[in-house]
């Protein structure tokens, strides 16, 4: 800080101070890719030549290389979870409240990574990335990518940053998927895990939203396939799958609080058209357009494949034999109003670690946001986690009772 | 920073005796987790707390301990028999809603099953009654009837008649006096003020 701002008065401060330079903040942040060269070969049996993942990381790594957090992120999400890109960016990273120095993820003593999902579209490689051999984009000749797939490539970046073992791998939705395919996967390298709202495996109900959001894409002429040029596609389908996708992120109660039946005021004058007339129509409208500017229709398409095909249980046996390898401590967090990936699916993970003989823990808040509460500002949950993270040290019993 | 030393008390002392080193505990109403803490530190024990408070539950969390938010006979229904070696039940049985539920299911899942509470027959809560004849309030009996969870009165006969009744067999049991320091050899149910009990089938 310079002497001027020293100088001013308190109250001032707040207004002059820009708030990516705020104290708790990260700050102005880079995203940075790796460009792995060798062959990487999926699940499928499919090969592409190389991928790139596209990261952010806060903090810095320690001498011994061991207090790194992974953040991973969900469906829609992306490696920008804390700071600001530009003094001008209108939000921040979309974990922003959880993660920064003495926040919950306290970027003083952790350094935190976060990466772009393989398949993904927000700079990593995906259906949207050239093929080399054809030169044009990849589309629906991308191999078919699974949650293990994109947790081998996150560790290829990992291995790449020096980091010798993971202190936390944390995940909410999909993100806590991979948090715990780490677990299974890398048990040696993955110390602690936390997985919030998430599931070991989705429910019919889970799939069939996802195949709606599927259809809508396909069935949008402009999809041609898979094979249509970076700034077209099918911007109807891909907006009708995050509008309808969207309403299961939140709850009855969250979106009647938000929207109740309110009326646009331009509704006013004619009820008699399908103009947009509730306040909520127009807030899907606007989710729906914000998103096709920037998210890839056939990443979509792969990433809800992924989703529906994650299946612990069934690639092992059993949740118990899934978790055998577990060496992580766990935390599972579930959320009262999530009816998308609900309590009881997460307490099922917590379960089945308990009965493997692993150390779980299971949590779970109340509140009313659904799905997305994992995102939530709660001073319960902050808590929470940096409980998990930090921990005391030891208690000391005194013994002259 | 300071060192954040606890007080062990005497029951604590008594259900550590009894744990055996390295074996699998698991403690209904497991509140901060400081018996589990105590148990993991003193016997290396691998522990799983039930609590349904999820500052409790966070408390465990922060101390290192497997701490699970529900409710303990859904929690215990999900486990396969005699999957822990000891179920601990400590100052909670009162508070059970369904105690015959949680204990029968506790012997299923457990070994051993301790439990430890405050005996309501007591001399001087029966002399309370008697005098003032009014719900108890005292160092112990710290609410009003009406800021208090309901609980059952259990007395050091009580539990025991409980145990006959089931078919429960009394492997152990250890009375301590009104100080819940001293043993109670005498009269237990008139003289004791703590009951601790490790239960079998």
């Amino acid at each position: 800080m310079t002497n001027d701002i020293d100088t001013l008065p308190a109250a001032h401060i707040a207004d002059v101070t820009p708030r990516h330079l705020a104290p708790g903040e990260v700050g102005l942040v880079a995203p940075r890719d790796f460009v792995y060269n060798k062959p990487f070969s999926f699940r499928s049996g499919q090969t592409i030549p190389g991928f790139t993942l596209r990261y952010e990381t806060y903090g810095n790594l320690n001498a011994t290389r061991d207090n790194a957090i992974l953040v991973c992120h969900a469906l829609s999400g992306d490696h920008h979870c804390a700071g600001w890109h530009s003094a001008t960016d209108k939000k921040p990273g979309w974990w922003n409240n959880l993660i920064g120095p003495g926040k919950a993820v306290d970027t003083r003593r952790f350094f935190v990574v976060c990466a772009n999902v393989l398949g993904g579209c927000q700079g990593s490689t995906g259906p949207s990335s050239t093929n080399p051999e054809t030169g044009r984009p990849y589309g629906i000749l991308f191999p078919f990518v699974t949650i293990g797939d994109m947790v081998r490539a996150q560790k290829l970046l990992l291995d790449h940053l020096g980091i010798l073992e993971l202190h936390t791998v944390i995940g909410g939705s999909m993100g806590g998927m991979l948090a715990l395919r780490f677990a299974t996967d890398f048990p040696r390298f993955t110390r602690r895990v936390l997985a919030m709202a998430t599931t070991g495996r989705e429910s019919a109900q889970a799939i069939a939203f996802n195949e709606v959001g599927r259809q809508a894409i396909m069935q949008d002429p402009a999809w041609n396939r898979g094979d249509y040029a970076k700034d077209a596609g099918p911007r109807v389908g891909l907006a009708i799958a995050r509008m309808m996708a969207h309403i299961t992120y939140v709850s009855d109660a969250s979106m009647d609080r938000k929207f109740g039946r309110r009326k646009k005021d331009t509704a006013a004058n004619d009820a008699y058209t399908f103009d947009v007339q509730f306040e909520v129509e127009s807030y899907l409208r606007h989710q729906g357009q914000s998103f096709i500017n920037r998210f890839d229709a056939n990443s979509y398409l792969y990433i809800t494949r992924a989703l529906d095909q994650f299946d612990l249980a069934q690639s092992h046996g059993s949740l118990e034999k899934a978790f055998a390898s577990v060496e992580a401590d766990a935390l599972v967090v579930g959320f009262t109003s999530d009816w998308l990936f609900p309590p009881e699916q997460n307490r099922q993970l917590a379960l089945a670690l308990l009965r493997a003989g692993k150390r779980a823990s299971y949590a779970e808040l109340s509140t009313d946001l659904g799905h997305d509460s994992f995102l939530l500002e709660s001073e319960e949950l902050y808590g929470l986690v940096r409980a998990f993270l930090e921990r005391d040290q030891p208690y000391v019993f005194d013994y002259a009772i | 920073m300071s060192k954040l030393v606890e007080k062990r008390t005497v029951d604590m002392q008594i259900i550590g005796d009894w744990v055996e080193p390295n074996t699998r505990i698991l403690d209904l109403g497991c509140g901060p987790g400081v018996l589990l803490d105590y148990l993991v530190q003193s016997k290396k024990v691998s522990a799983v707390g039930v609590d349904l408070d999820l500052t409790k539950i966070t408390a465990c969390v922060r101390r290192g301990l497997a701490a699970y938010q529900g409710d303990m006979t859904a929690f215990m229904r999900t486990f396969p028999d005699k999957h822990f070696d000891r179920v601990i039940c400590s100052r909670t049985v009162h508070e059970l809603g369904d105690p015959t539920g949680v204990i029968l299911e506790a012997l299923r899942v457990g070994r051993t099953l301790t439990v430890g509470f405050v005996n309501h027959g007591f001399w001087k809560n029966r002399i309370d009654m008697l005098v003032r004849g009014r719900k108890l309030r005292n160092p112990v009996y710290t609410t009003e009837w009406f800021e208090s969870r309901p609980a059952n009165p259990v007395t050091i006969a009580d539990f025991e008649h409980f145990c006959a009744a089931k078919q429960i067999r009394i492997a152990r049991r250890a009375h301590l006096a009104g100080d819940w320091h001293s043993p109670c050899n005498r009269l237990p149910n008139l003289f004791a003020g703590y009951a601790l009990y490790d239960l079998a089938r």
